[in-house]
């Protein structure tokens, strides 16, 4: 386990405050949040780059806020990936070695591993201002990890790629992890790459530690509304808890002029009646009802009927902008192409929407 | 038909490269004026006199040792300034101007007045003599260039990404094994051109040497200080051959920089 233990640092205005950080072993951990979110800060107090004011780093146990970095075990590669220019590829690979005077040859089965697994054999004896952005990419990783590293810091490295080859090196660096089990930190503000790489994703906005979890919790359930917003979750409506159902386990909650139950395990923290919160549903969650069809029972409590006000091709999905009667409220919805086709529907058109109680999801907003 | 906008741009071409030509043929003109006083006849007695080679060789040998000097404290500090935060950073960084923009004499007169103090007399009583003596003109040289080597080898680091010494270090590598290992061989070029403009420099040193060293024949005569003698003399033949010689010297130096910078960074 890698832990950033109630980190206190600032840099200008800047502040980051009582941060933990926890890492488990051979997990790929990605740390995301927007841009000036202070990824990149947390990143280089982790190496030793930057002096922070208090916290500790522990590594397997053992304190290295107090080492010099070249004593940390810690590996990183840089976003602009700073491959030395005055070394061929090879010499790039073995500096972490000789430096750590832990060469020991060519025969090295790791090494050896390694170019054989990102395809360098051939460019070796070549200096990196020939190669590509992808070469250079692997080139990169490579040199980081020959070394054998505790910890992989990866400072937002795919930023410059094109999308094909990032998605290449994306690849890439899941069948890494997968063949080495290092563990990893990986800088991003992508949405997609977080999804893609991340095992256990920790969101920071604003130099705060928001939520850190297992993928599909984070991205699913963001447990604040500054997680739902960077996650770019749309149907966030405001919303008061109503009472509790213990026997039900549900939570009832007001909102567009009604009363909404939602199961209780879908609402993040310790909730009180009468509280201000948040509530969401995922726009592909909102099922648009066939005139011609009879509603499920389940589906009969939560029916909005309104207008369709905008469609939007998405190229993968439809985007339906759709107006409840009589609410000042617009709901999102993100349909199938198939199901779109099917629908038939029009912009102006007059539908009817539902939605499963299992849908609704409740944010608390202090 | 050419546009107008275009005409004007190329006017504004032409007036760029004239300036530029102009000023080339202005120091032409000046080396050509000293060309019809040169005598031929003259040229290879004045410049195997004892008097003159030993002009040439205090000036090699001071401009060297100076110049050695001020590397060994301007690239440390011109690190320190390029790297690192420390308190009192800009405040540094304008005095390292001063010597730039500070007339040579009133530098020499500076050193000069140290030494007439009581840390200064202490240090000519105990250490050692540099009024009037060969230190003297190191001292002066060095106070000289010292500013001038602190910035251009800070604007050769500021070139370096710092992040090639973070991974660096990362890898493995101590703060020496990654500055030896990376920065300095990717700045080498341009320390190198930031020593030979500065030995340069030091070589044409005239102020600030003639005022703390003085013009002492076989003793602190360096080679300006052997054309300001010449010229006081009223010796023009052989204030001529002296400053061809100076500025032969110097146009080898900024060939040799011109050289340095040309190769390219990896062959």
């Amino acid at each position: 386990m890698i832990e950033v233990q109630d980190l206190a640092l600032a840099a200008g205005k800047f502040r980051i405050d009582h941060l933990h950080l926890s890492l488990p072993e051979e997990a790929f951990n990605i740390l995301l949040g927007p841009t000036g979110s202070g990824k990149t800060l947390i990143l280089e107090s982790i190496i030793g780059l930057r002096k922070f004011q208090r916290g500790r780093i522990v590594i397997d146990g053992q304190e290295v806020q107090n080492l010099p970095p070249e004593k940390r075990g810690i590996s990183y590669v840089p976003q602009d990936l700073a491959l030395f220019p005055h070394l061929t590829v090879e010499e790039n690979l073995l500096y972490g070695l000789r430096a750590k005077k832990k060469f020991r040859g060519n025969s090295d089965p790791h090494l050896n591993h390694l170019i054989t697994a990102l395809k360098i054999e051939n460019l070796l004896s070549r200096y990196p201002q020939g190669l590509s952005g992808g070469e250079k990419q692997r080139v990169a990783l490579g040199r980081a990890l020959a070394p054998s590293p505790r910890l992989l810091l990866l400072d937002e490295p795919l930023t410059a790629l094109d999308p094909a080859m990032k998605s290449e090196i994306q690849q890439l660096l899941i069948s890494l992890h997968r063949s080495l089990s290092f563990t990893a930190l990986h800088v991003t503000h992508d949405l997609d790459e977080a999804y893609l790489l991340g095992e256990r994703i920790h969101v920071l906005i604003d130099g705060k530690l928001e939520q850190s979890g297992r993928r599909e919790e984070v991205f699913l359930h963001p447990q604040t509304i500054a997680v739902a917003r960077f996650l770019g979750l749309r149907n966030l409506f405001s919303a008061r808890v109503l009472r509790f159902d213990e026997g039900e386990r549900s939570v009832s909650a007001w909102v567009w002029d009604r009363e909404v139950i939602i199961p209780s395990d879908h609402a993040a923290g310790h909730l009180t009646v009468g509280e201000e919160v948040i509530l969401y549903l995922r726009p592909e969650e909102v099922m648009i009802l066939r005139p011609d069809k009879p509603v499920r029972e389940s589906l009969r409590r939560n029916i909005l009927a309104g207008k369709i006000e905008t469609i939007l091709d998405r190229g993968n999905h439809r985007w339906v902008l759709f107006r409840p009667a009589g609410l000042e409220v617009y709901l999102e919805i993100n349909l199938p192409n198939y199901v779109f086709r099917n629908l038939d529907l029009k912009e102006g058109q007059e539908i009817r929407v539902a939605m499963r109680r299992e849908s609704f999801w409740i944010i608390p907003t202090k | 038909m050419r546009k107008k906008g275009e005409e004007r741009y190329i006017n504004f071409e032409k007036t760029a490269i004239f300036a530029a030509l102009a000023l080339f043929l202005f120091y032409v003109v000046l080396i050509m004026a000293l060309l019809t006083f040169f005598e031929e006849k003259g040229f290879l007695e004045v410049l195997l006199s004892p008097d003159t080679l030993f002009s040439i060789r205090l000036s090699l040998m001071t401009a060297t040792l100076a110049m050695l000097l001020a590397v060994a404290v301007a690239l440390p500090a011109a690190y320190a300034l390029s790297r690192l935060n420390f308190p009192g950073k800009k405040l540094v960084d304008t005095f390292l101007e001063l010597p730039m923009i500070m007339s040579p004499v009133a530098l020499g007169a500076a050193l000069l007045i140290f030494f007439n103090t009581k840390v200064g007399n202490i240090i000519q009583e105990k250490g050692i003599l540099f009024v009037f003596e060969f230190p003297g003109i190191i001292l002066a040289q060095f106070a000289t260039i010292a500013g001038l080597a602190t910035r251009l080898m800070k604007t050769t680091l500021d070139e370096i990404s710092p992040r090639y010494e973070a991974v660096a270090r990362s890898l493995g590598a101590s703060a020496w094994g990654a500055f030896l290992g990376v920065t300095f061989p990717l700045a080498f070029r341009g320390l190198l051109s930031a020593m030979i403009l500065c030995w340069a420099k030091a070589v044409g040193e005239f102020g600030a040497t003639v005022t703390l060293a003085g013009t002492m024949a076989f003793k602190t005569e360096t080679m300006p200080v052997a054309i300001f003698m010449a010229l006081a003399s009223a010796d023009i033949p052989k204030t001529t051959i002296l400053i061809l010689i100076l500025t032969g010297i110097g146009l080898a130096a900024l060939y040799a920089v011109r050289l340095v910078e040309k190769r390219p960074q990896i062959v």
